[in-house]
């Protein structure tokens, strides 16, 4: 009998002590289930290098972004290379590209943004809906966005059509369109991975045919980017992104097409986003960067280039 | 026999007893809050997801902060704050765990001015910290308010060099609780 007591005791005394450490835990309700958190910062702005990313400009910012590719580094496939390349100054001389552009967060999933391009002297207009959010939890593994964007190029009528016998002019022929599916992941800490199947229309193209299949261009093309970030410390990232162009009239192509590949720093300092990159891209927009990439990595046509990001809150 | 009877039942009524010395942070009436002051940048940041836990009879107290909770002014600084400085994902709560030096009759309204000294463990550093505070109470209600400064160097949250002039060393905390008696489901 004593020994029961004691031992009730001795229960007694347990469970007090036990309390007695952690109110937290006594309080918790196990019923209640902590809600999904969504996973915040799978990128740090809204371009990976040349391609978008999932994230969106924040409700009532701006995103104030100048972005800008210089010329060949070198190119090796002039005659006197070297000097090309002292010419130039590595490039520098030359600007391939710059893009001044501002998006708006209309919500935090929806953004719309205008731009414009000096390549084919490209004014734009653009849309950003996140409509999928990865949470921590992995009930939603991926985060999903959908992009689109529409360019009005200002060239000249006598430029727009240069070269060739000008066919009836017609304003509908300085539109291009991009459409993309952003396919995202946040693995860890300092691993983003994405994914973007793009589909580029342009209303006019000059005819061009492939000499080595004989294949012509066309107005539509299809692509599938990938893209990702590895972090290296809290504010400074290796950032790359490649697209695969699926189109028979670039493929082996004499007059030499080749898949846009792009790699960069990226270096955040509070409100600003630093993005120093190399690319053989020339153009900065979506429907121009897929179709116009005619330099190569293997021949030394790398391009520096540097994004700046800069928010303002409302 | 009847002493085995009487022991179960004094465990049980210990048991429930405990608990209803227990009082719990109401849902929504509860915050914390810090402001950094600097020559460049003021940031203040709310928290409204915050568990507080007081038991009367033993004077212990203990907070549960989630630190994904703050809401700050400017979205970019809350991506910063979780991201770069207290590192959420890392080390998701911030946890408080106390005892009020005084005694307080806490079955009788009024209100005491108080002092709470315990251990703060927030971004994977626990420290011993003090605050002053007062403890008002009505009815069944208790209300517990207090200020305090942490030192954010001491809790390894580093500020690079090129952002001291934006981020304050010591930022100002605000606790305000309402507290009720608490109720196991």
């Amino acid at each position: 009998m004593k020994k029961i007591i004691a031992l009730g005791f001795a229960l007694t005394i347990s469970i007090f002590s036990f309390a007695q450490d952690d109110l937290l835990d006594m309080v918790k309700d196990p019923n209640q289930k902590e809600p999904s958190k969504p996973v915040y910062a799978t990128f740090k702005t809204t371009k990976i290098v040349s391609a978008q990313t999932i994230e969106t400009v924040k409700k009532n910012n701006l995103d104030f972004r100048i972005t800008h590719r210089f010329g060949n580094i070198y190119n090796s496939t002039l005659s006197n290379p070297l000097n090309d390349a002292a010419h130039n100054y590595f490039g520098i001389d030359n600007a391939s590209d710059i893009r001044l552009s501002f998006d708006y967060g209309i919500t935090d999933k929806l953004t719309i943004g205008i731009g414009r391009s000096k390549y084919r002297e490209m004014y734009d207009g653009n849309v950003k809906w996140r409509f999928l959010t990865q949470t921590e939890d992995n009930k939603i593994p991926l985060s999903l966005c959908f992009y689109g964007d529409l360019g009005y190029t200002s060239m000249t009528t006598d430029n727009l059509y240069a070269g060739m016998v000008r066919p009836k002019t017609n304003e509908a022929h300085r539109f291009q369109y991009c459409s993309q599916l952003l396919i995202a992941r946040k693995f860890n800490n300092w691993f983003s991975l994405q994914l973007i199947p793009s589909f580029v229309h342009r209303n006019f193209i000059k005819r061009q045919v492939n000499a080595n299949n004989g294949k012509e261009d066309t107005n539509e093309l299809f692509s599938l980017g990938i893209g990702g970030r590895i972090k290296l410390t809290k504010r400074v990232a290796i950032v790359a992104d490649y697209f695969y162009n699926f189109s028979e009239f670039q493929t082996n192509n004499p007059m030499g097409y080749y898949n846009p590949l792009a790699v960069g720093f990226e270096i955040e300092t509070g409100g600003h986003v630093f993005h120093v990159n190399f690319t053989n891209s020339v153009a900065i927009l979506e429907s121009s960067l897929l179709t116009t990439t005619q330099d190569s990595w293997l021949k030394g046509q790398i391009k520096l280039g540097f994004n700046i990001s800069r928010w303002f809150a409302f | 026999m009847k002493k085995l009877l009487f022991a179960i039942c004094s465990l049980l009524l210990f048991n429930s007893v405990s608990y209803a010395q227990l009082f719990k942070g109401k849902a929504d009436a509860s915050t914390i809050s810090f402001f950094s002051k600097s020559p460049l940048e003021d940031i203040e940041a709310t928290n409204k997801n915050v568990t507080a836990v007081l038991r009367t009879t033993t004077n212990d107290i203990q907070f549960a902060v989630p630190m994904i909770s703050f809401k700050f002014p400017k979205p970019l600084m809350e991506e910063h704050f979780n991201e770069n400085y207290v590192e959420s994902t890392k080390y998701p709560t911030c946890i408080f765990k106390g005892k009020i030096n005084e005694t307080i009759d806490f079955s009788k309204d009024g209100e005491y001015p108080a002092t709470v000294k315990g251990t703060l463990d927030l971004h994977g550093v626990t420290k011993e910290i003090q605050a002053n505070g007062k403890i008002k109470v009505k009815g069944s209600e208790i209300t517990i308010t207090s200020e305090f400064k942490i030192k954010i160097a001491d809790y390894k949250i580093q500020v690079p060099s090129l952002y001291v002039q934006n981020i304050a060393e010591v930022v100002d905390v605000k606790v305000n609780a309402i507290l009720e008696p608490f109720v196991k489901k």
